[in-house]
């Protein structure tokens, strides 16, 4: 056991196998630092558990307790036999001061939070749905991709739910503009993925949409 | 490679909006204004960089393109550092991350507020009625353990919510499906759905949910930390239901509630007393971790040590109980040696 380990191990518990954590919707107040095991985030969209993401010992999760008592936007699930610190506002600054790295750890997860929230804002802000669907095409694509890319063609595992989500919209009101692009040979729509044939053209797309409101 | 101390003249540019860059910059001597387009107004802000402050911090570190024109308005000594560095340093000094997560965690939590007021009232989904469907999810889906953890949460937060009674059968479902089949297995169930009830038996069932709500009104109690408020309810299913099934748990809370209240010599009685009573019920070890608990903040070491051993013998390792009884078993051990 580190020193760390020793340190902090009052404040350690354990999840059995398969256990939740915490759940969607359930006003939080604790986050936690994964000891062993792993942890599998996961979001009921339309009647499917979706898994957003699967955190390994070392990684933060539920840290936006730290901010605001809001309900969990999320599920916790323990994938093996899980030991984890939980914190919450009262012990945080101990933590913190304690263990600069996992501030920094922190700190890292927040600035990434900044920069999806801005996106999503950018998006949010565009007065059309049809920008708006492109332009969520645009923030899949910066994530996925480095910057210069070459090929203007990209493919991005998401449904229409998911861009409905991001864009704002009813699904019903987003399949409606992706199957307009579609008939334009814009994109194809699959089951599980999307198509962007020229990703470049919707940049444009969305500028002159951003552009005419200024 | 050590961080770089770098001379800026006057009207000189150190990055400009939208380049990308993994340095993070620290003003020394000068003066440098931050030059952004705010996202609501679109209005241009100018943030003069205090001596001795970081900038560049976000994007370098997430790794994304530069939010703002950094512009030098007088001759400048700025020190550049690479990420590595930057961490290395800022690792050391735990209040200058602290101080920067709250610079952050504002940022965020204003952003977040942007963001919450331009999404459409309809996509907030009420968490009352969230957290029902989550358990609802999970019991169709025959993951009684989570269905039981969504449930019982409904219970803990919403004791008196519109749903509270069929959050009750439906953790009575899947505590009995997990029983007879198993976690993942067993039929179909159906969660208690917002129909109304059945013409069957109407009375019968009203009756089964009071003394329930009581229950977990009262359990509520318990995680609000109002022992005595928690304890008078269950004495009140305790004396006043036919129920057994509520008799029992409520007087299994009550010995949790002494334990809490630190009336040890009570919660030994009344575990003891209740053990005797339903030797088979589920939650017999967990009875025996308070007795031996109690004896343990009584100074009784060496009953505790012995009731402790009987927890252990009696729960699976992979129980949270086993982990804490073991735990404070070593303690105790140690004490003695």
């Amino acid at each position: 056991m580190s020193s760390f380990d020793q340190m902090f191990q009052r404040f350690s518990k354990g999840f059995p196998k398969g256990s939740i954590i915490f759940c969607e919707y359930e006003p939080g107040d604790n986050f936690y630092l994964i000891q062993s095991g792993r942890v599998k985030i996961v979001k009921i969209i339309g009647n499917i558990e979706k898994t957003l993401d699967i955190l390994n010992p070392g990684e933060i999760f539920g840290e936006m307790a730290i901010l605001e008592e809001a309900p969990r936007s999320a599920t916790a699930i323990a994938m093996d036999r899980v030991q984890a610190l939980e914190f919450n506002r009262a012990n945080f600054e101990i933590l913190m001061r304690g263990n600069p790295q996992i501030a920094l750890k922190l700190m890292k997860l927040f600035i990434k939070r900044i920069y999806d929230q801005k996106r999503r804002f950018m998006i949010l802000t565009l007065d059309d749905t049809q920008a708006k669907v492109a332009d969520v095409f645009l923030m899949l694509a910066e994530k996925e991709l480095p910057a210069d890319r070459e090929n203007d063609t990209i493919e991005f595992k998401a449904t229409v739910d998911d861009i409905a989500h991001w864009a704002g919209i009813q699904p019903a009101e987003c399949r409606n503009v992706i199957n307009h692009f579609s008939q334009q040979h814009r994109v194809e729509l699959y089951n599980d993925r999307i198509v962007i044939r020229n990703i470049n053209d919707f940049d444009r797309f969305v500028k002159s949409r951003r552009k005419s409101k200024e | 490679m050590s961080p770089k101390s770098v001379f800026y003249k006057a009207n000189s540019i150190i990055y400009f909006q939208g380049d990308i860059g993994d340095k993070v910059f620290i003003l020394n001597a000068g003066k440098v204004s931050l030059n952004y387009e705010d996202i609501e107004t679109g209005q241009e802000i100018h943030d003069l960089v205090k001596t001795g402050e970081f900038f560049g911090v976000k994007s370098a570190l997430g790794r994304f393109r530069r939010e703002e024109t950094a512009v030098v308005l007088a001759d400048s000594t700025v020190v550049a550092f690479s990420v590595p560095e930057f961490e290395q340093l800022v690792g050391k000094h735990g209040r200058v991350v602290l101080k920067m997560l709250k610079v952050f965690s504002n940022q965020l939590r204003r952003i977040q507020k942007q963001v919450q007021n331009l999404i459409h009232a309809e996509e907030h989904i009420n968490p009352e009625k969230g957290l029902f469907s989550i358990g609802e999810y999970y019991l169709s889906n025959k993951a009684y353990d989570q269905a039981i953890y969504a449930f019982k949460r409904y219970l803990v937060y919403y004791p008196s919510g519109s749903r509270a009674s069929d959050a009750i059968k439906n953790i009575e479902t899947a505590e009995s499906y997990l029983n007879r089949y198993g976690q993942g297995k067993g039929p179909d169930a159906a969660p208690q759905a917002a129909q109304p009830a059945p013409a069957g038996k109407p009375q019968e069932t009203k009756q089964l949910s009071d003394v329930a709500q009581t229950y977990y009104k009262a359990v509520s109690l318990i995680s609000q930390e109002k022992y005595d408020d928690a304890y008078n309810e269950f004495k009140a299913i305790v004396n006043s239901s036919n129920d057994e099934e509520y008799i029992s748990k409520s007087q299994y809370e009550m010995g949790r509630c002494l334990f809490y209240v630190k009336k040890y010599d009570n919660c030994i009685r009344l575990f003891t007393t209740w053990i005797q009573k339903y030797p088979k019920h589920p939650d017999v070890k967990d009875a025996l971790y308070f007795i031996a608990s109690s004896h343990n903040a009584m100074n009784n070491g060496d009953k505790a040590i012995s009731i402790f051993k009987k927890v252990l013998a009696l729960t699976p390792e992979t129980e949270s109980l086993y982990q804490k009884a073991r735990k404070a078993l070593r303690k105790l051990e140690g004490e003695k040696v």
